[in-house]
């Protein structure tokens, strides 16, 4: 049973459609990534995942079944517009939203002093939380969304103006958080960490779903007929290579079609090439991005 | 329920807990003792205490009880009698004494006396000297009798159901339903103030989002309403403590403080009118909140909300005069007219059990339709973001 499934769902704002036909399943305890550019539909589709959005036609499944309160304390979500209060406390805010979720003023106190120790922030909690920095601001929303232990986690640009310090604790936390069985729904911009977090994604572009899988298989899915080869030398011509093109101090060579790897690998051994790397070029996400986001790729 | 609690105490701490709160909180009784203050400034400003002459040619003074000692604060001028006119001329001259009285020898026919002064004589003690001279012209008659007219008469109104009387020495207690209404009337503004300032603070600092995955809209605007009701609670029971304070120690130096008491129709109109109408405008304001995009633009559109509901205040003169014509039933009908204006014609009339009943009926029914309206304004508006919510739309939209 997925924790997530949406099924053919639409969303329209007037004239505009921000969620079109989306189908798409979180199965329980991964670690997704949803991506898209701006504007793609994304927000809409995680607010009518939480059913803070109905959505005009098709279906959304959370945690098993049909939105419910009691499914509301175990989810933890943190919008990519930053709620906090900003007039009381820290350790008062939080304690109002761990209320919220059903926990007691002991469990909270409790759940949020070890979250405060880790996050560097238990001297702060008694500052009121406008007077924190961004970054600490940052982090307390993120104690808000882990401190109820929920089961599912949607976090929206988790690493956004955090230092590199900063982002491999919250890269820590997430993958621990998915160790611990906790179904983890990412949604970023930023592809490295989409690439180095996730098992799975789904790429929205004007509401409608592009791509969809494993990330291993979108990336196979995107990968040319090229090999990245990095030597000390200057490579001669080889046959079945159509371009040549210079990637961080390595050469990716485009095949012609029908050309194999192996044979652009036996070709430089027999010429006696020292090589220093010799691999099948597979795309980064960043640029399986911006193929399908400006239409270079196709819809899934 | 528990979360409906939590949503409405931190509504209230947040709030209760502020300079803002406590200013406001402060504000009445600081008015009220400023208003003592100045009365007291005036009364003793009008105090006096050189004595007052007199010159006695009708011998009805000739061996006077002493003056009766004036209302606190008022303070008692001394009586001096002179042998003739120009000893009291000299006494006034040498600035001993602040005017004299001469009393011709036929007042009794002519009831006229002469008063000579340097200084205009303040009222206070013009006053004292007229009583002084009311104790001694009823010096044999009956003391019961005396007592009486000295006193003065009085007519007491009362009611054809005997509930309610009225004289003019209990006009406070027509005027405290009033004062009670604007109190509310303050309360209500307070409460919807708040309740629209929290919806849209919300909305502002983005914390709506995390609340709506945690309760639901309906939850929430629950939460702020209670919270915020207990805010307009907290102010006017502290208000009403310190009027009670004022009134109890007042009445020791005002008369007019004296047998304060409140109708049993004001109190059934606080449960039965007022309390849904502070619902139906905090829900108003709510829904305002829910609609706008910021708090500035929130308050020009409440304009729209406190304009009707202060109506009865500007018309306060022909409530006043005719509690019963038909404008006021009309004014203790209209939703928006009706806590203000039944407050101001219960303290003037008996209210008809028909217009109190009906006017309950028509607030509670109004209130649950505003709380409606601010639930549905705030599902679709609460994740508007520079973009208001149409009017239109809450009712237009599925």
């Amino acid at each position: 049973m997925p924790a997530i499934e949406l099924t053919h769902i639409t969303k329209s704002f007037g004239a505009v459609k921000a969620v079109d036909d989306c189908s798409f399943s979180i199965e329980k305890g991964e670690l997704f990534g949803l991506l898209g550019p701006n504007g793609a539909g994304k927000t809409t589709a995680i607010r009518c995942m939480l059913d803070i959005f109905k959505p005009d036609s098709g279906s959304v499944a959370i945690l098993g079944g049909a939105m419910s309160e009691a499914k509301k304390d175990k989810i933890g979500y943190m919008p990519e517009e930053r709620g906090l209060y900003q007039d009381i406390p820290l350790d008062r805010c939080l304690a109002y939203l761990g209320s919220l979720k059903g926990l007691s003023r002991s469990e909270v106190r409790q759940r949020s002093e070890g979250y405060l120790e880790r996050f560097d922030l238990a001297a702060h909690k008694h500052k009121k939380v406008k007077e924190l920095s961004k970054g600490m601001q940052q982090k307390a929303q993120v104690i808000a969304t882990l401190l109820h232990q929920p089961e599912l986690l949607i976090v929206d640009e988790p690493f956004s103006g955090l230092d590199p310090v900063n982002t491999q604790m919250i890269k820590d936390l997430l993958r621990e958080q998915r160790a611990a069985g906790v179904t983890v729904v990412l949604c970023s911009h930023q592809m490295h960490l989409v690439e180095e977090l996730c098992d799975r994604i789904v790429l929205i572009d004007h509401g409608r779903v592009m791509l969809y899988g494993d990330l291993a298989g979108v990336r196979r899915q995107f990968a040319g007929n090229a090999v990245l080869v990095k030597t000390g030398c200057d490579l001669p011509a080889l046959p079945g290579v159509e371009r040549v093109e210079p990637v961080n101090g390595a050469v990716k060579l485009h095949l012609a079609p029908g050309a194999q790897p192996q044979e652009i690998l036996r070709a430089l051994v027999a010429k006696d090439i020292p090589l220093e790397q010799f691999e099948i070029a597979v795309p980064t996400l960043d640029e399986i991005f911006i193929r399908v986001v400006q239409g270079k790729g196709a819809a899934a | 329920m528990t979360r409906i609690l939590h949503v409405a105490l931190q509504e209230y701490r947040r709030h209760v807990f502020t300079k803002r709160f406590l200013m406001g909180l402060l504000s009445v009784p600081l008015i009220v003792l400023v208003m003592v203050g100045l009365v007291f400034l005036i009364i003793s400003m009008e105090n006096n205490t050189t004595p007052l002459g007199y010159v006695d040619h009708s011998g009805l003074l000739a061996n006077p009880l002493p003056a009766p000692a004036p209302e606190p604060p008022g303070k008692p001028a001394p009586m001096l009698a002179f042998a003739d006119e120009a000893a009291a001329r000299s006494a006034l001259e040498a600035g001993q004494i602040q005017g004299y009285y001469v009393i011709p020898a036929d007042y009794l026919s002519s009831g006229k006396v002469e008063l000579v002064y340097v200084e205009p004589v303040k009222t206070a003690a013009r006053q004292q000297f007229y009583d002084f001279l009311t104790v001694n012209l009823l010096r044999d008659t009956e003391p019961a009798v005396a007592a009486r007219l000295l006193e003065g008469g009085e007519i007491t109104v009362v009611s054809a159901d005997g509930s309610r009387s009225a004289s003019d020495k209990t006009w406070f207690n027509s005027l405290l339903p009033m004062m009670a209404g604007l109190a509310f009337m303050i309360v209500m503004f307070t409460t919807g103030g708040y309740l629209m300032q929290a919806v849209v603070e919300e909305k502002e600092n983005r914390t709506m989002e995390v609340i709506v995955t945690s309760v639901s809209p309906d939850q929430f605007m629950a939460g702020k309403i209670i919270g915020d009701l207990a805010i307009g609670l907290t102010q006017v029971t502290l208000w009403g403590l310190f009027i009670v304070l004022t009134v109890l120690v007042g009445s020791n130096y005002a008369e007019f403080l004296r047998g304060v008491q409140v109708s049993s129709q004001a109190v059934l109109l606080l449960g039965v009118v007022m309390f849904p109408s502070i619902v139906m405008v905090a829900a108003l304001m709510a829904a305002v909140g829910a609609t706008v995009t910021e708090a500035r633009e929130g308050q020009q559109v409440t304009g729209i909300i406190a304009m009707p509901v202060w109506i009865p205040y500007m018309l306060m003169a022909l409530l006043i005069q005719n509690p019963n014509s038909p404008v006021a039933v009309a004014l203790s009908l209209f939703p928006l007219t009706a806590p203000l204006t039944m407050f101001i014609r219960v303290g003037m009339t008996i209210l008809p059990a028909w217009q109190i009943a009906l006017s309950a009926v028509i607030q509670f029914a109004s209130a649950a339709a505003a709380i409606w309206l601010a639930g549905r304004a705030l599902r679709l508006g609460m994740l508007r973001y520079g973009k208001r919510l149409k009017w239109r739309e809450i009712f237009v939209k599925s």
